[in-house]
C-alpha cells in the first residue's frame, strides 16, 4: 500500500516534471533555487494578500537571504493542490485562504507551527482566529493573517428620513436581534417607497450563520445541519424574505454597484472587506454610509492564515519570516496599504483604528469591526462545510428565487445532505433520531 | 518515397554503400527516424496533456480522493452514485435546453450571401465575436443580463414594460448563456454556410424561378437539400461544443449554477465537484458520464450521416 502510494507520486511528480524538462524552459522563480539553499524562501500568496515590502524588508534585515514570492493567479488553491499532489515545486511558504479546513485531512503536508515554538506567540492574536488555524488533534497548520469580522453597514440618511435611529450606538442598541432590524426595516420600506432595507436573501442566511460557533458538522464529526444553528440562520433568512425586504440584488455583481449608487437598498450586512466594494460603489453617496453592530451578534466571514509546507527546506528561516511579516506592527502596515483587517490584538489597539473615515462621514468605522473582533468565540469549520454549505445555499435560494416551498427545501436539504455527505465524507457521524 | 530519392542520387553506386552488413536498425534509422522525430512532438505532448490525463481520469474514477491525501479504491461506487445523483441529471437536461436554444439560426447566414453593400464588413463584424476573450464577453452578457439594472431592463423600462430577473428566472439564465454562445459562434458557422451556399450552381435557382417558385420553395427544394452536409458539420461541431459548455455558465451564474441550479451544464458540474469540493475521484466519474452522452450523440449523428449516404 505504502509503495504504490509513493510510486504513484512519483509517477505524478515525474509526469508534472516532464513537459518542463522536455521544452527546456524555466519555471520562474524555481531556477534560483539550487538544492540545499538554505537562504532562500520561496513563498507562494494572492494579489493583495500580504504586502509584498514586508519581503523586501525582510531581506534587508537577514543578508543572504532571498524571499521569492510569487504571486499565483487564477484558481489558487486548486494550483496548490496540484503541485502538493505532485509533490514537486512545493513553495516552502504558503497563504491559505479561509476554506484553510480543506487541509486538515492532510495536516501531515505542513509543518506543525507548534513544534517551531508558536505557542509563545498565541498571546499576540485574537483566541478565535488563532484557533481556526488549528487541527483537531492539536496541530496548528495556519497562523493567523487577516480577519472579516462582520457589521451593518446602514445609510445614515434613510433611517433618519424613516424615524430610525441614526447614530452607530443607537443603531446597535436598537437593533440587537434580527427581528428588531426586520420591523424596523418594513417601517423604513413604508416611509421610503422604492428603497429596500437589504440587498438580498440569500446572503443574511450566510451571514447569520457565521454567527454560529459550527457549521453543518460539529468538532465530533456529528452531523448538526438539522441543529439549531443551521435552523436559526435559515428561519432568520426565511423571515426577511417573508417579509419582503429584500432589493434582490447579489454582491459582487454589477446590480450590486448599481443597487449602491442607485440607493435602491438602506443597510447591508457584510464582512469588513465589503467595505472595499462599497467604496467603489458609491462615490456618489459618499456621505451618507455608517457602520453599526450586526444584529443577532458578531460574526467573521473569511479571512487567510500562512503556514509552511513539510517541503520547506529551512524551515527555522520560514517561520521567522511568516512571524515577522504578520507582527502586530506589519499586520497595522497592512491594514493601511492593502486594507487588511488585523487578527493581532495590538493592531488592533492601533490609533489607525481610530482614524475618522471620509466615506462615512468622518465615522471611525474600523472601531465597530474592533469590537466585533474581540467578541467573537472559536468556532469550526469541519472538511465536510463546502459540500453542506453548498446544499443548503442552493436550497434557500430555490425558495428565495425560485419560489419552491419553504418546508419542501428543508426537508429536501436534508435529505440531500445526508445523500452527499455519506458518500462524500463518509467519516461524518449521524445521531439517530429517536 | 520521395525523401529518399532526393538523399541518394540515382548515379551514386548505391549497391556498394548499402553493404550487407549494415542492420535492419541503421537501414530503418536512415530511412525513417527523421521522418518520425518530425512527427513525435505531437505524439509526445498528446502523451502528456491527452493520454496521460485521459488515463489518469479513468484510474481515479475508481477511487475516493481529496486530491491531496491517500486514494481510496471504491470499485464503482461512484458510478453508482453518478446514476443515482439528481444533480447530474438536471444538468443534462440543462446543458441539452441551452444547446437547443442556441442551435444556430440558418437565416442569419443565409442573408450574408445575398446580394447587398458591406458584404464584407457584415462577415468581419460576424466573425469578430469568435476571437474575442470569453472572460471579457461574459462580463460584458453579465451587464446586458443584469436582474436589476442591466442593459436589458433599462430598455424594457423605457417602453414601460416590467424588469425581468434575467439570471434568477430558470429560461433567463439558459437565454443569457445560449445568447452568448449563438453571439460568439453564429458567425463562425455563417462562414461555413457560406461555403456551402456560394458551392450551389446559380444555374438551379434560375431553372426553379423559370417554373414559377417562390423564395421559399428555393430555401426549402434547393438550397436545404444541397446544404445537408455542411449542415451536418455544423451540427455535429456545436452539438460536441454544446455538450462541454462551461465558460459561459460558471461566470455568468457562478459554480453553482444559479438559482435552482438552471445554469449547470455538466462541465460546470464536473468543476464544481472536482475542484471545488475536492471530489476528485466523483468529478472523474461525471467526465466519464460525459463521455458516454458524447458517444451517444457522436453515433445518432453517424446514424443521420449513414441513412444519407445510402440515399444520395
Amino acid at each position: 500500500m505504502e509503495h504504490s502510494r509513493s510510486s504513484r507520486r512519483r509517477f505524478l511528480a515525474s509526469a508534472a516534471a516532464a513537459p518542463l524538462v522536455l521544452t527546456g524552459c524555466n519555471v520562474p522563480g524555481f531556477s534560483s533555487r539550487p538544492e540545499g539553499d538554505d537562504d532562500t524562501i520561496v513563498l507562494w500568496y494572492w494579489n493583495r494578500s500580504i504586502d509584498p515590502q514586508l519581503f523586501r524588508d525582510f531581506e534587508e534585515a537577514h543578508p543572504g537571504v532571498t524571499v521569492n514570492d510569487q504571486l499565483v493567479g487564477g484558481d489558487y488553491a486548486s494550483r496548490f493542490n496540484t503541485t502538493l499532489a505532485g509533490q514537486a515545486f512545493v513553495p516552502d511558504v504558503v497563504a491559505l485562504n479561509n476554506d484553510i479546513s480543506r487541509y486538515f485531512p492532510d495536516a501531515d503536508q505542513f509543518v506543525d507551527l507548534y513544534e517551531m515554538g508558536a505557542e509563545e506567540d498565541r498571546h499576540l492574536y485574537l483566541d478565535w482566529k488563532w484557533k481556526a488555524g488549528e487541527t483537531l488533534d492539536g496541530r496548528l497548520i495556519g497562523y493567523p493573517m487577516d480577519t472579516g469580522p462582520l457589521a451593518l453597514y446602514y445609510r445614515h440618511d434613510f433611517f433618519e428620513q424613516a424615524g430610525l435611529p441614526t447614530e452607530p450606538d443607537d443603531v446597535t442598541a436598537q437593533f440587537a436581534e434580527w427581528e428588531d432590524y426586520f420591523e424596523a426595516g418594513l417601517e423604513l420600506q413604508q416611509a421610503l417607497p422604492g428603497v429596500r432595507m437589504m440587498d438580498n436573501v440569500p446572503y443574511i442566511y450566510l451571514m447569520t450563520l457565521m454567527q454560529a460557533q459550527e457549521f453543518y458538522v460539529n468538532r465530533d464529526q456529528v452531523y448538526v445541519g438539522d441543529g439549531e444553528s443551521v435552523r436559526r440562520a435559515w428561519d432568520v433568512a426565511l423571515q426577511a424574505y417573508g417579509m419582503d425586504l429584500a432589493a434582490r440584488v447579489n454582491p459582487f455583481t454589477p446590480d450590486w454597484s448599481a443597487g449602491v449608487s442607485e440607493s435602491s437598498f438602506a443597510s447591508f450586512v457584510g464582512a469588513v472587506w465589503m467595505k472595499q466594494f462599497l467604496l467603489e460603489s458609491g462615490n456618489n453617496v459618499a456621505g451618507t454610509w455608517r457602520v453599526a453592530q450586526t444584529p443577532g451578534g458578531p460574526g467573521n466571514q473569511g479571512g487567510s492564515f500562512i503556514g509552511i509546507t513539510k517541503y520547506a527546506r529551512n524551515k527555522e528561516l520560514c517561520f521567522e519570516l511568516i512571524r515577522t511579516i504578520m507582527s502586530p506592527e506589519s499586520q497595522v502596515r497592512m491594514y493601511k496599504s492593502l486594507s487588511l483587517f488585523p487578527s493581532a490584538i495590538d493592531a488592533l489597539e492601533d490609533p489607525v483604528m481610530s482614524e475618522p473615515e471620509d466615506f462615512f462621514g468622518g465615522q471611525p468605522t474600523a472601531e465597530q469591526f474592533v469590537t466585533t473582533a474581540k467578541e467573537l468565540e472559536p468556532f469550526y469549520f469541519s472538511p465536510a462545510y463546502p459540500i453542506a454549505h453548498g446544499i443548503f445555499n442552493q436550497e434557500i435560494t430555490d425558495v428565495v428565487l425560485g419560489g419552491a416551498p419553504e418546508d419542501v427545501a428543508w426537508d429536501e436539504a436534508q435529505k440531500q445532505a445526508k445523500r452527499e455527505l455519506q458518500h462524500k465524507a463518509p467519516w461524518v457521524k449521524w445521531e439517530e433520531a429517536s | 518515397m520521395g525523401v529518399h530519392t532526393v538523399a541518394a542520387p540515382p548515379e551514386a553506386p548505391a549497391s556498394t554503400i548499402q553493404t550487407p552488413t549494415r542492420s535492419g536498425w541503421e537501414r530503418w534509422r536512415d530511412r525513417y527516424l527523421g521522418i518520425y522525430l518530425s512527427i513525435s512532438p505531437f505524439f509526445i505532448i498528446f502523451a502528456i496533456f491527452g493520454l496521460f490525463p485521459i488515463a489518469f481520469a479513468l484510474y481515479i474514477a475508481f477511487q475516493q480522493w481529496n486530491g491531496i491525501g491517500d486514494m481510496t479504491f471504491v470499485g464503482l461506487d461512484q458510478f453508482r452514485y453518478l446514476v443515482t445523483d439528481p444533480l447530474f441529471r438536471k444538468s443534462i437536461l440543462v446543458t441539452i435546453q441551452i444547446w437547443i436554444i442556441s442551435t444556430v439560426p440558418l437565416g442569419l447566414a443565409f442573408l450574408l450571401n445575398q446580394a447587398m453593400r458591406f458584404r464584407m464588413t457584415y462577415r468581419v463584424a460576424f466573425f469578430l465575436p469568435n476571437v474575442t476573450s470569453l472572460v471579457a464577453i461574459a462580463i460584458i452578457f453579465s451587464s446586458i443580463f443584469g436582474n436589476q439594472f442591466g442593459l436589458l431592463n433599462a430598455g424594457l423600462q423605457g417602453i414601460g414594460a416590467e424588469r425581468i430577473a434575467w439570471l434568477n428566472e430558470p429560461w433567463g439564465i439558459k437565454v443569457a448563456i445560449a445568447a452568448m454562445v449563438v453571439w460568439r459562434w453564429t458567425g463562425y458557422n455563417a462562414i461555413i454556410y457560406l461555403a456551402g451556399l456560394q458551392a450551389i450552381p446559380d444555374d438551379l435557382y434560375e431553372a426553379a424561378k423559370v417554373d414559377g417558385a417562390t423564395q421559399w420553395n428555393l430555401f426549402k427544394d434547393i438550397t436545404v437539400p444541397l446544404l445537408r452536409p455542411v449542415i451536418l458539420f455544423t451540427l455535429i461541431t456545436s452539438s460536441i461544443g454544446g455538450l462541454q459548455l462551461f465558460t459561459e455558465p460558471q461566470i455568468l451564474v457562478g459554480n453553482t449554477g444559479g438559482p435552482n441550479n438552471e445554469g449547470l451544464t455538466m462541465v460546470l458540474y464536473l468543476y464544481q465537484q472536482a475542484f471545488v469540493q475536492n471530489q476528485f475521484g466523483y468529478g472523474a466519474a461525471i467526465g466519464w458520464g460525459l463521455f458516454a452522452i458524447i458517444v451517444l450523440f457522436s453515433i445518432a449523428n453517424y446514424l443521420i450521416v449513414g441513412r444519407r449516404s445510402d440515399n444520395g
